[in-house]
């Protein structure tokens, strides 16, 4: 647009991690390791499941700054040029989810009960199961999803930083192939990964929404993630001009957006298995019925679904930094609640177990997580300057 | 029809010089003026100084209608008027009815959004007034009615050629 009504003042800071962060996301490395390792001495299983929260958790963070920069890359968005670096420094993440998975092998018999013969051999239901359930095949799957990311991530994340460099406008169109093809390498494997490493925890159960479930998920976390990103990044001044109200109110539709997506597939799930009333489809919700589940369970209708929705409904709320930042960060911590609430029930006889094992383990990955992004915001610029589509992202504009 | 209203328009050809005359018109004074384009023109409200529109508070309020519509008629006709029961649940099963109260809220909130703006723009008007036909296509124009503050013809015209009208007219609208 060749005027806009308000005076656009351009200017983008060299990223230095700011020095407290940096010493505090090594103390969470340290205590993750320590817990891990006096978990590997003293309290394997606990170690294992919330090792397993803890890497679903952090995988799925990754995961959706690369889904999410596939899918402007696809749509040709312009709008979102100028903040798509806050997306990719997440991707930044992906390597560990090779080296989490091998890790997560270690613990593989404590996790999964048809990894056990003896299990098997009691079973029949999942016996009949063997051909997609063994682990060979739940190794080659694992492989194949954290090296397809890592690969997608090479190229796409890869040509736009070269873009940096090189300013070539031909590397936004060389973008858009393997962006399509990612969606749906994504689409699949994703669903494999969560079908293998949550829904297969309970082998006789099944339900065929599951992947969506985890991928709704998946998105509303990875949008709070972006829209807190984006305050901070305004707040402290790195970025003028670039990132404007406005992007700001783009990024938290789309987390609102999510927010009902979810409870569509959420209940989608819930409403379906209810209604039928099968005994291998309704076990899932009984454990989550039972003792102190029930609570969570109708914690995350209210903290996942009705809070954030009808605190992100008017259109102040979305503008307001303070507000956008408590609403993410609820939208965060539900995150790590669904999963909890997907893995927990199967083990330690159905009770509701929290305590320093999972806050331990959580905190190094999430110091880990903090680490690749700081270091990738270093390294590169924070908004990709010579993208052929900048132009319209600072013109952004929402109107009423 | 009969309640368009006199005043004075000027024509523009170019996108950036009407947002900009919008802005001016505002800040001279006049509040009752309309900015007329055959699309939305990013900034325009801000220019026009046009307040947020009322049309999501009747959304919000009619899906919130809709809702309760919803479930009083699940839980009329399955656990009062007509109980039937389905599977061995609960006359009143809320899972059920869920589907049911959200089709309701989508169509409560929508058909009375789009009866809203209806009313909230006059239609349908069958003749309006056509200041220059090519508004629909590449042309902006300004109208300021005669009865807004501080009205004077020649003052506006010359206001408008100013801004870079290609074009002033009195006229209805």
């Amino acid at each position: 647009m060749a005027e806009h009504n308000h005076h656009v003042n351009l200017h983008v800071a060299k990223f230095q991690a700011p020095a407290k962060l940096k010493t505090i996301s090594y103390a969470l490395v340290g205590i993750g390791l320590l817990t891990f390792i006096v978990g590997l001495m003293k309290n394997q299983d606990r170690l294992w499941t919330s090792y397993l929260v803890a890497f679903f958790f952090f995988s799925c963070m990754g995961l959706s700054g690369l889904f999410w920069v596939a899918i402007n890359n696809i749509a040709k968005a312009g709008w979102s040029v100028s903040i798509r670096r806050y997306a990719e420094a997440t991707t930044a993440f992906i390597p560990a989810i090779l080296i989490g998975g091998l890790i997560l092998l270690l613990g593989f018999k404590h996790l999964f009960p048809w990894a056990n013969p003896e299990y098997i051999a009691s079973h029949p239901l999942v016996a009949a199961k063997t051909a997609y359930l063994n682990t060979s095949f739940f190794v080659v799957r694992l492989f194949v999803f954290a090296l397809g990311c890592l690969i997608f991530r090479y190229i796409i994340v890869g040509n736009s930083l070269k873009q940096d460099v090189s300013g070539d406008p031909q590397l936004t169109h060389k973008n858009i192939g393997p962006s399509v093809l990612f969606v749906l390498f994504f689409s699949l494997m994703f669903s494999f990964f969560s079908v293998d490493l949550l829904m297969s925890l309970l082998p006789t159960w099944y339900s065929t929404i599951f992947g969506i479930y985890t991928f709704s998920g998946l998105f509303q976390a990875g949008m709070a993630f972006l829209a807190i990103v984006i305050v901070l990044m305004k707040r402290h001044g790195y970025v003028k001009g670039y990132i404007t109200e406005d992007h700001q109110h783009d990024v938290v539709k789309y987390l609102k957006g999510f927010t009902i997506f979810w409870a569509y597939i959420a209940f989608s799930q819930f409403m379906l298995i209810w209604y039928a009333n099968i005994p291998e489809e309704t076990e899932y919700y009984i454990m989550r019925a039972q003792g102190g589940w029930m609570g969570i369970s109708v914690l995350l209708m209210i903290f996942r679904f009705i809070v954030p929705f009808l605190a992100l409904l008017p259109r102040g709320a979305k503008r307001n930094d303070t507000h956008v930042l408590v609403i993410s960060t609820l939208v965060l911590i539900m995150q790590y609640v669904d999963i909890y609430w997907m893995v927990y029930p199967n083990f330690f006889d159905g009770h509701v177990t929290f305590g320093f094992w999972e806050i331990g383990i959580f905190a190094g990955f999430a110091g880990i997580f903090l680490l690749t992004i700081l270091s990738f915001w270093t390294k590169h610029s924070l908004v990709p300057l010579k993208d052929p589509r900048m132009h319209e992202a600072i013109s952004h504009h929402v109107s009423y | 029809m009969a309640n368009s209203t006199k005043g004075i328009a000027g024509i523009w050809e170019q996108e950036s010089l009407v947002l900009k005359a919008a802005r001016k018109t505002r800040e001279a004074g006049f509040t009752k003026f309309e900015a007329i384009s055959a699309y939305p023109v990013h900034g325009m409200e801000e220019a026009c100084g046009i307040k947020r529109s009322w049309l999501p508070y009747v959304t919000f309020i009619a899906g919130v209608v809709g809702l309760g519509a919803g479930l009083l008629l699940t839980w009329w006709t399955s656990a009062v008027d007509w109980p039937i029961n389905v599977g061995g649940k609960p006359l009143f099963s809320l899972p059920a009815f869920i589907p049911i109260m959200f089709e309701l809220t989508i169509l409560f909130a929508a058909l009375s959004s789009v009866a809203a703006l209806f009313y909230a723009c006059k239609m349908p008007r069958i003749d309006p007034p056509v200041i220059d036909p090519d508004l629909t296509s590449h042309k902006f124009a300004i109208f300021v009615p005669f009865n807004d503050t501080g009205y004077d013809e020649s003052r506006i015209e010359k206001m408008f050629k100013e801004l870079g009208a290609t074009e002033v007219k009195k006229t209805e609208f």
